[in-house]
């Protein structure tokens, strides 16, 4: 009996307390970390089209299209099937593609989450974090990975 | 429901009622009705059974879609229905809408009358009890719709009423889990339906009628003044044990948490309950809040002096008590793991049972005793040492 | 540098050569003629064996030489022949394996089953069948058991085409609706009632189905059905290249926040299969992220287990829910993201501590404080609950015995008072260095395993405290957190391994195969869910219902573990 009383006193406890752990979203946006990784952001002014990205992408969701000079013409990226691992970020010897802290996106099809090269240039930042120098501090540990030994194909 | 008794209790009880004016008879008395005699006297109860239905109906309302999941949110530090109007209060409207826009799925094989008969009376069986109930009184009204001698034995037995509902859905449903939470609010009901009347039955050696306006005159009194400041008589000061027991049988009674066996959610899907849809899941859910209420204001008039209390008319305080238990009702669910069938079957016929008799008749001692009817007292002692 | 990993298991390499080749040739003393080769995997030796005598050979093992845990049974087919191999181990030490090689003929693949000898086999033979389309002689049951019954040929087969879509309709599967006296007698003449628990229904954790039979209220039989959310993790992990693609599926198998714990698994065994060396910072970080995985884990079991007694969304399940959330947060400081990591790398881990690293240790700390407050709560609700304990003490037991029959292993094995833990007895990360306690309780029930998962709790936050100190001071030009690896991962041909590391809910092992190309030719899970939630009709058989959800909700599965 006595366990019974003290669970008791524990919930109203917390009941009565101010306690509230919730936000009212979205007029009260959560604090995402600087490594969380949201929505792509392209750039082709940096893109260099070498296709490391699409190589390692576990599940083909980046799709690129490209002429017999090598030049690019079509960067198609599905985020609707993206597992959001970051690997091609990680991979890009040029920063062009970014995940951005930016989690708001949606669409009334699948195919309204397959983004083409200009989409994919103007998703906006999340709060204006521009996670490229948010996460600067660690960007040496892949950057600088294997220190010229790495096979570049 | 209330609509189709209450004219014929208060009719045959109108007589019987003593002191205040009663509401009917108010009503009749205001609205110039006395001129048409009997049905006068009927109409006027049924516009009294009018008035108090809706006031239940608005106060299930705030509490069903609201003020459930705004506890319930305090308890889990979380804020609750805040988006629709002030403080989420019309999520009441939108819920309803939502709720009585559904499709009214009709499962396969259902025995048809049955199963649309049983929500109409779960609804109203509980809505029914509220017919006897004192709520208190406004100048010198007596709002309560009929006040007959055997009020606590009707309103139990209206309320277990409710059960037939149950079995009558659960069977009909034609589902497994509806069959078995059919069954279980049966084993249930009979469980607790005697510990409950048997510890509402101590009271009624201390107030010596069945009448619930008696009840709770028999409370007025102050029990002990501490500084001037009076304790009044309320047998759940007089008698708390007792007060503890119903308190449990009554959880038991209406299915709530840690007794919330029949629906047992995580165990047998809804219970009886499961295959009800729209209208009828609101009927359902209607019912089962009115059945919390009932509860609480069954445990208001017999031991917390029913609408007794300071300033306020006694129908405020009345259902003050009723939301008391209601609230009650919603930290006990928050608290407690739900016991196992056969552990409540135990509870309530080797625990609550034993615990309920016991206090019965030390009661009857005690009050025999006190009262210098010693033949009285000793037949009770007869009975214990036998 | 070398990591505690890689030294104990280099001690183990060296002095191993002699004493393995003295233990297959003890081994092979005491069975004889059944054995016909010998072979060598990375983590143990093998005997190849004749196919009509797994059971004699399997009986003698665990008889005789104390193999008392059949940790995973893998099926695959080569060129010329199907193989099975049944991972042997000791639960008094897991480190002392061997893996029992059954081969079969190309055209009539067909072995004894080994379910007579350890119960646990009956299901992963059940799944060798359907996926491969091995036979197992003497079966109690070779049914199906991922795929639905109706389903054409073994996906796993070399000829078997993975481009025909098959579609199985609604008109195949068994009409719930339909009358079904199983479990009675007679036909007709039955108090018995049959019931499908799911794969609807609130207790499940998942698209679960139990197939119930019942006598009043109480459970004569449970037959667990899964497969539902099967979704064909080993194959996709077969298509990805060791290096970078097969990370973050690991997150994907037990979703319910136990990511790290998961990407160490396939981690471990990669790296000891291409032979990677871990920096030991990166072991402390991970060790550290494993453990804060394990809490997050912990705190939902515990939440979903009080939501299956307490039958509604109450304020345990909300707390144990918050107080996920705060794990998450700490994991989203560190890996960017709340539940699907992909933080580990092979060498290592993909990030350095968040800077600035005083933010990110008051951070830990504040969550680390609030934890005994949060237990202490707990206690209160659950476990020193009168009703909670009337509930759950002497329900849903399985004594040691049967547990490890059925490879029972994680918190439920724990319970059952077998002092079994991966972390301690098979140490890796930074484990060995550090002060916890491998938490037993002996009372084999539902009250157990909750009390199990609530003290683990404790011993996790003691870890990650450890591991914040050795953080805090570790020296900044050593703070290396990825080895030197290669881009392109190559293991030799025809190298297998099996390793396993201590998961949220018991052992979460892999084997990989592989064929000399970038990508594994074969990658089994031995998923920790899954013989666990086969021992579940051990626990509920004769019980209540209510005590059938309980004993299913104190085993802590994830569906999406078990069907992988």
């Amino acid at each position: 009996m006595i366990g019974v009383l003290k669970a008791m006193a524990t919930t109203m406890k917390r009941a009565v307390g101010d306690n509230t752990f919730t936000v009212e979203y979205p007029e009260e946006t959560p604090e995402v970390s600087a490594r969380f990784r949201g929505v792509h952001k392209f750039s082709q002014e940096r893109c260099i089209w070498c296709r490391q990205c699409e190589n390692v992408c576990p599940n083909d969701t980046i799709q690129i299209v490209t002429d017999e000079q090598r030049n690019g013409e079509q960067y198609n990226l599905h985020i609707g099937q993206c597992v959001y691992c970051r690997l091609c970020e990680e991979v890009c010897p040029v920063d062009a593609i970014i995940l951005t802290q930016n989690f708001e996106f949606t669409g009334d099809t699948k195919d309204d989450l397959v983004y083409n090269k200009e989409q994919l240039m103007s998703v906006p930042w999340y709060k204006d974090i521009d996670p490229l120098e948010s996460r600067e501090p660690d960007r040496g540990a892949w950057i600088g990975e294997g220190e010229g030994e790495v096979d570049y194909q | 429901m209330s609509a189709g008794f209450g004219p014929l209790l208060a009719a045959v009880t109108l007589l019987q009622s003593n002191g205040a004016t009663m509401l009917p008879e108010w009503l009749a008395d205001v609205l110039r009705l006395d001129g048409l005699g009997v049905a006068g006297t009927a109409i006027a109860a049924l516009i009294g059974a009018f008035v108090i239905a809706n006031v239940l109906l608005i106060n299930a309302a705030l509490a069903g879609p609201w003020a459930k999941r705004k506890i319930a949110a305090a308890f889990w530090g979380k804020l609750g229905p805040n988006r629709m109007g002030p403080g989420g209060t019309l999520i009441i409207v939108a819920d309803a809408l939502r709720m009585l826009s559904k499709e009214l799925i009709v499962p396969e094989g259902a025995d048809r009358p049955a199963w649309d008969i049983a929500p109409i009376i779960v609804a109203g069986s509980a809505m029914l009890g509220f017919a006897v109930i004192p709520f208190g009184k406004i100048g010198g009204v007596q709002v309560q719709l009929a006040d007959p001698e055997i009020g606590l034995v009707l309103v139990f037995a209206i309320a277990s009423v409710t059960s037939v509902g149950l079995v009558m859905g659960g069977y009909a449903s034609k589902n497994k889990y509806s069959m078995l939470g059919s069954l279980r609010a049966v084993a249930q009901n009979i469980a607790y339906e005697i510990p409950l009347i048997v510890s509402a039955g101590s009271v009624v050696i201390f107030a010596g009628t069945l009448q619930l306006s008696g009840i709770v005159d028999a409370q007025t009194e102050t029990l002990v003044s501490v500084g001037g400041f009076g304790i009044p008589a309320w047998y759940a000061f007089v008698n708390p044990f007792a007060f503890i027991l119903f308190l449990t049988a009554n959880l038991a009674e209406v299915g709530r948490n840690p007794f919330d066996i029949p629906e047992a959610p995580t165990e047998i899907v809804a219970g009886y309950q499961t295959e009800y849809s729209s209208v009828y899941f609101v009927l359902i859910y209607l019912g089962e809040f009115l059945h919390i209420f009932l509860g609480g204001a069954l445990a208001a008039v017999v031991f917390l002096g029913g609408g007794a209390g300071p300033v306020l008319p006694g129908p405020v305080w009345l259902i003050v008590k009723m939301w008391a238990f209601f609230l009650f009702t919603q930290w006990a669910r928050q608290t407690f793991p739900r016991v196992r069938i056969d552990q409540l079957i135990e509870i309530g016929w080797k625990g609550l049972l034993v615990l309920a008799f016991a206090n019965l008749i030390l009661t009857a001692v005690l009050v025999g005793f006190l009262e210098g009817d010693v033949e009285f007292a000793f037949a009770s002692l007869q009975v214990i040492t036998a | 540098m070398s990591t505690g990993e890689e030294q104990s298991g280099d001690d183990a390499g060296e002095q191993a050569i002699e004493p393995t080749e003295a233990k297959v040739a003890e081994l092979q003393s005491l069975l004889g003629d059944h054995v016909l080769d010998t072979e060598e995997h990375l983590n143990a030796p093998a005997i190849v064996i004749r196919p009509d005598a797994v059971q004699a050979v399997l009986s003698t093992l665990k008889e005789e030489a104390g193999y008392d845990h059949c940790s995973c049974v893998t099926a695959q087919q080569y060129p010329d022949r199907y193989e099975s191999i049944y991972h042997l181990k000791k639960y008094a030490d897991p480190t002392d394996e061997v893996s029992v090689v059954v081969p079969t003929a190309r055209d009539d693949p067909t072995s004894e089953s080994g379910a007579p000898v350890y119960e646990t086999a009956s299901w992963h033979e059940r799944e060798a069948y359907d996926l491969v389309g091995i036979d197992y002689d003497d079966h109690p049951d070779l049914r199906r058991i991922l795929l639905p019954d109706t389903w054409q040929g073994h996906p796993l087969r070399e000829d078997y085409d993975q481009d025909r879509p098959q579609i199985v309709t609604l008109r195949e599967n068994a009409n719930p609706l339909l009358e079904d006296h199983r479990g009675s007698e007679e036909e007709g003449e039955s108090d018995t009632m049959f019931l499908n628990i799911g794969p609807h229904h609130p207790a499940t954790h998942g698209v679960l189905h139990l197939e119930t039979v019942l006598d009043g209220e109480q459970v004569l039989d449970v037959d667990p059905d899964i497969g539902y959310l099967h979704r064909c993790e080993e194959q996709m992990c077969q298509q990805g290249t060791y290096r970078h693609q097969i990370m973050p599926y690991p997150d994907r198998w037990d979703y319910i926040s136990a990511g790290l714990l998961n990407e160490w698994a396939y981690a471990r065994t990669a790296e000891d299969l291409a032979d990677i060396e871990v920096p030991e910072y990166a072991q402390v970080i991970r060790t550290m992220g494993a453990e804060l995985c394990r809490i997050a884990s912990h705190m939902l079991a515990m939440g979903t287990f009080a939501l299956d007694i307490n039958g509604d969304f109450t304020a345990t399940f909300m707390w144990a829910i918050r107080e996920r959330e705060r794990a998450q947060s700490v994991l989203e400081e560190l890996t960017g993201q709340r539940l699907m990591f992909n933080y580990f790398r092979l060498g290592g881990v993909a990030w350095d501590l968040p800077s600035p690293r005083e933010d990110f240790f008051e951070l830990t700390r504040d969550f680390l404080d609030g934890l005994p407050e949060a237990t202490r709560e707990f206690h209160d609700l659950l476990t020193n609950n009168e009703i909670m304990q009337l509930r759950t003490i002497d329900t849903g037991v399985i004594d040691p015995e049967t547990a490890k029959d059925f490879g029972c292993t994680g918190p439920v094995a724990r319970a059952s008072g077998i002092d079994y833990d991966l972390r301690r007895d098979d140490p890796y990360g930074y484990y060995d260095e550090l002060e916890w306690d491998v938490v037993t309780e002996d009372g084999c029930d539902n009250y157990s395993r909750l009390l199990v998962r609530m003290r683990e709790v404790e011993q996790s936050a003691k870890i990650i405290d450890q591991c914040i100190d050795l953080l805090e001071d570790w020296p900044e030009d050593e703070r290396e957190i990825q080895s030197n690896v290669p881009r392109t991962l190559k293991p030799e041909r025809d190298t297998e391994i099996y390793r396993a590391v201590e998961g949220a809910k018991g052992e979460l092992g892999i084997y990989i195969r592989a064929d000399g190309t970038d990508k594994p030719g074969r990658f089994k899970i031995r998923s920790p869910c899954f013989s666990n939630l086969q021992s579940l009709p051990a626990m509920a058989e004769g019980e209540y219902i209510p005590d059938l959800v309980a004993a299913l909700g104190s085993l802590d599965i994830v569906l999406g573990e078990v069907d992988r």
